[in-house]
């Protein structure tokens, strides 16, 4: 990308410049025609080592787009900001995107309170905001506008999807324990949703606060239920510690330990003694490159551009938000909101996980969700999962627009 | 060094002075939003400076005083329909109404007791707020607080244009001042620190220092309300971190920066410390390391903060 300078110095070319010597390739000098991508998450926080991912894979996505001429020779650069999982900082670094650095579009978040904040804020001056992260309010009213769009699967879809598979394959006795907030409760209801058409026994539905250390009593209780399945709806580091003390406590020897999401880096971090037999769902993982060539392009690129590894679950929808974008506003020919969400709206697209599709009346998109199991001994060090199902992209397995209070 | 007559005019017309600063303040800042950032927390700082460098009284419950205004500002506009300016009203009686209640409880104890009295009573209204999702959205906060259009009579504002949305807001801090300014300078404010320098003496002069305090308590609460409301208006929502206690801290660490007791103080440690948080996190994700070294160097060579050691130095 060409670099023009003003001839005098402002205060925001130094910035710039001490940005670019900083951390190279995230901020780059600004022209008045380049079509800017504020891009907020969480770098700081737990969350920081998914937030990086998503930023080196929205980075794949500007150098396509620029590499294949732009938009009419207008190319594109991504503004990317540190929300620190924090609502009222994504918005206050929204608010800054928009009215400071003029954004073309917003993408990113990895909260169901960090995107709705950014969505509130996005949507009060019209500019097109891509979601990257779970949640069902962001595609329902009174939080959707016409400028929302959700890039992510829902937790209604994935809890769905993992429950529609795990009842069928592993029985119907289930004990649920969840993280007691938003994200617990979402999923909970999502498997109870689905469980009840096909006669699941819930055997006891137990809570623990966020940021739990001990399930030592919780334990033992759940093993004299003797259930088929226990249901983990928790997340991170709450997921990596009531795994590893389940397997060290024994339960897996009786019961099928399932997630609703079972996080790539998650499972890197804990090691693969821990996680070993437990089934999740996630929206990614790179192992469908053998039979998915859009997985496999974007695998090769990123493997390119990083020593070799591979992209996240959540790294890849960094990609898929951005590219989204792009993608819509080439064929708009334009970057202006209305003609992109024209663009959008109904689109099917092939970027990374098979064929795709942004549905008309929410701008969700309806995608496939995969359902992956933990293994040992695995090729590389990248090879942890095995997809052991797909469901295949299907807009019944989403909340109706109906539901969602779309007229 | 400057005239006395000077000084002496500077003290007096403080509140001129510090309303021609306001107007001319987002000229030099990088961009609105961050100014309107500085004067919410400012004010936020200010309300908890009432207490801590007016009273001597150390809070560590003020997030719920801010984060209940906010969420009483935006209750109001969401749920009662009422218009923002009445909401605003709503929004510091709340403050000071949380603040009666919990400084019912807080202001038998001091130093130590008082911080954790007041702690535990903040969390007690977090996780109130957290656990009321029908009422307040709980963990994804409260949404959809849109103040686009303001009629003033045949005035017409954009309050999404941020210059407008500074203005608005200034004209809040603005008015907030003038009212502390004037609190300040009347018996009260003499008799609160009075019970500050010297508590057993103000109590032979006769003041009644559990009223004084429960008083400052209260008044302190509504300032905090108003920040609490702005903020509201300026993000559109209220996350429910805002009544979490690490907002408590980060209004004491402001407070600490700008120079407890002083009037200014709270906005300059405010806007010091999100000026520095902003434009650090812009080149390294590491920014937390050099706001913390900044705060510890301020806090071991400026120990009555950054305003207070100019004031120092010009006295002198």
């Amino acid at each position: 990308m060409e670099t023009t300078k003003k001839a005098a110095v402002t205060r925001r070319a130094i910035l710039a410049a001490g940005s670019v010597l900083a951390m190279p390739g995230i901020l780059r000098a600004q022209t008045a025609d380049t079509i800017k991508i504020g891009f907020p998450v969480p770098l700081t926080g737990p969350y920081g080592t998914e937030a990086k991912d998503q930023v080196a894979c929205a980075q794949i996505a500007i150098a396509e787009f620029n590499a294949a001429g732009g938009l009419g020779g207008r190319m594109a650069e991504l503004l990317v900001r540190d929300d620190r999982l924090d609502p009222g900082e994504a918005a206050t670094r929204t608010i800054e995107l928009i009215e400071k650095d003029h954004a073309n579009f917003i993408v990113g978040s990895l909260s169901a309170a960090v995107q709705l904040a950014v969505n509130n804020v996005a949507k009060q001056r019209g500019i097109i905001y891509n979601s990257i992260s779970q949640s069902d309010q962001i595609a329902a009213l009174p939080d959707w506008s016409k400028t929302t769009f959700h890039e992510a699967m829902t937790p209604h879809l994935t809890a769905g999807a993992v429950g529609r598979y795990a009842f069928s394959h592993y029985g119907k006795k289930v004990v649920f324990l969840q993280a007691d907030y938003a994200y617990g409760h979402e999923m909970v209801d999502g498997f109870k949703a689905v469980g009840q058409s096909m006669g699941i026994e819930v055997l006891a539905d137990l809570r623990h606060p966020l940021g739990a250390t001990d399930f030592s009593t919780l334990l033992p209780r759940i093993q004299s239920l003797k259930p088929d399945i226990l249901v983990l709806a928790n997340f991170g580091r709450d997921q990596q510690i009531s795994i590893k003390q389940a397997t060290d406590f024994g339960l897996k020897k009786t019961t099928k330990i399932v997630a609703p999401i079972l996080l790539y880096t998650s499972r890197i971090a804990a090691g693969e003694k821990a996680f070993e037999g437990v089934v999740g769902g996630s929206s990614y993982y790179w192992g469908i490159e053998a039979t998915t060539p859009s997985a496999k392009a974007l695998n090769d690129k990123y493997r390119a551009a990083n020593e070799g590894r591979v992209p996240s679950d959540y790294g890849a929808l960094g990609y898929a938000g951005v590219r989204s974008l792009l993608d819509a506003a080439k064929r708009a020919g334009s970057v202006e909101t209305d003609k992109v969400i024209a663009a959008l709206e109904g689109a099917k697209y092939d970027s990374y996980k098979g064929p795709q599709e942004f549905r008309a009346c929410d701008h969700q998109s309806v995608q496939s969700v995969l359902i992956i199991e933990s293994k040992s001994g695995g090729s590389s060090p990248y090879d942890v999962f095995n997809v052991i199902g797909t469901e295949a992209a299907n807009a019944d397995n989403l909340l109706s627009c109906k539901d969602e209070g779309h007229v | 060094m400057l005239p006395p007559d000077l000084v002496a005019g500077c003290k007096q017309h403080r509140v001129l002075l510090a309303i021609a600063f306001l107007v001319v303040f987002p000229l030099l800042m990088p961009f609105k939003a961050i100014a309107v950032n500085i004067l919410i927390y400012g004010l936020f700082a200010l309300g908890f400076n009432m207490l801590f460098g007016t009273l001597g009284l150390l809070s560590f419950g003020h997030a719920a005083l801010f984060g209940g205004g906010a969420y009483a500002c935006g209750l109001a506009m969401l749920r009662l329909g009422l218009p923002w300016w009445a909401a605003i009203l709503c929004a510091v009686v709340a403050g000071m109404a949380l603040a009666a209640s919990i400084g019912a409880f807080a202001i038998r104890t001091r130093g130590i007791y008082f911080a954790m009295v007041t702690l535990a009573l903040a969390q007690c209204v977090y996780f109130i707020f957290y656990q009321w999702v029908s009422l307040t959205g709980g963990e994804n906060g409260l949404r959809g607080i849109t103040l686009t259009d303001i009629d003033l009579g045949p005035i017409h504002l954009n309050f999404v244009d941020p210059l407008t949305r500074y203005y608005v807001v200034a004209f809040w801090v603005a008015l907030a001042l003038i009212v502390l300014s004037r609190i300040l300078a009347s018996p009260f404010g003499a008799a609160m620190e009075a019970v500050r320098e010297n508590e057993a003496r103000a109590r032979a002069c006769g003041y009644d220092v559990r009223a004084t305090r429960y008083l400052a308590f209260i008044l302190s609460g509504g300032f905090c309300g108003l920040a609490g409301a702005l903020q509201a208006l300026h993000l559109s929502i209220v996350p429910i971190e805002t009544l979490f206690y690490t907002t408590s801290g980060l209004v004491v660490m402001m407070a600490l920066l700008g120079g407890m007791g002083t009037f200014f103080g709270p906005f300059v440690g405010a806007g010091v410390f999100l000026l520095l948080e902003n434009l650090v996190s812009l080149w390294t994700v590491h920014w937390q390391i050099f706001v913390g070294a900044s705060f510890i160097a301020c806090v071991l060579f400026f120990p009555r903060g950054i305003w207070g050691t100019i004031l120092l130095g010009r006295a002198r």
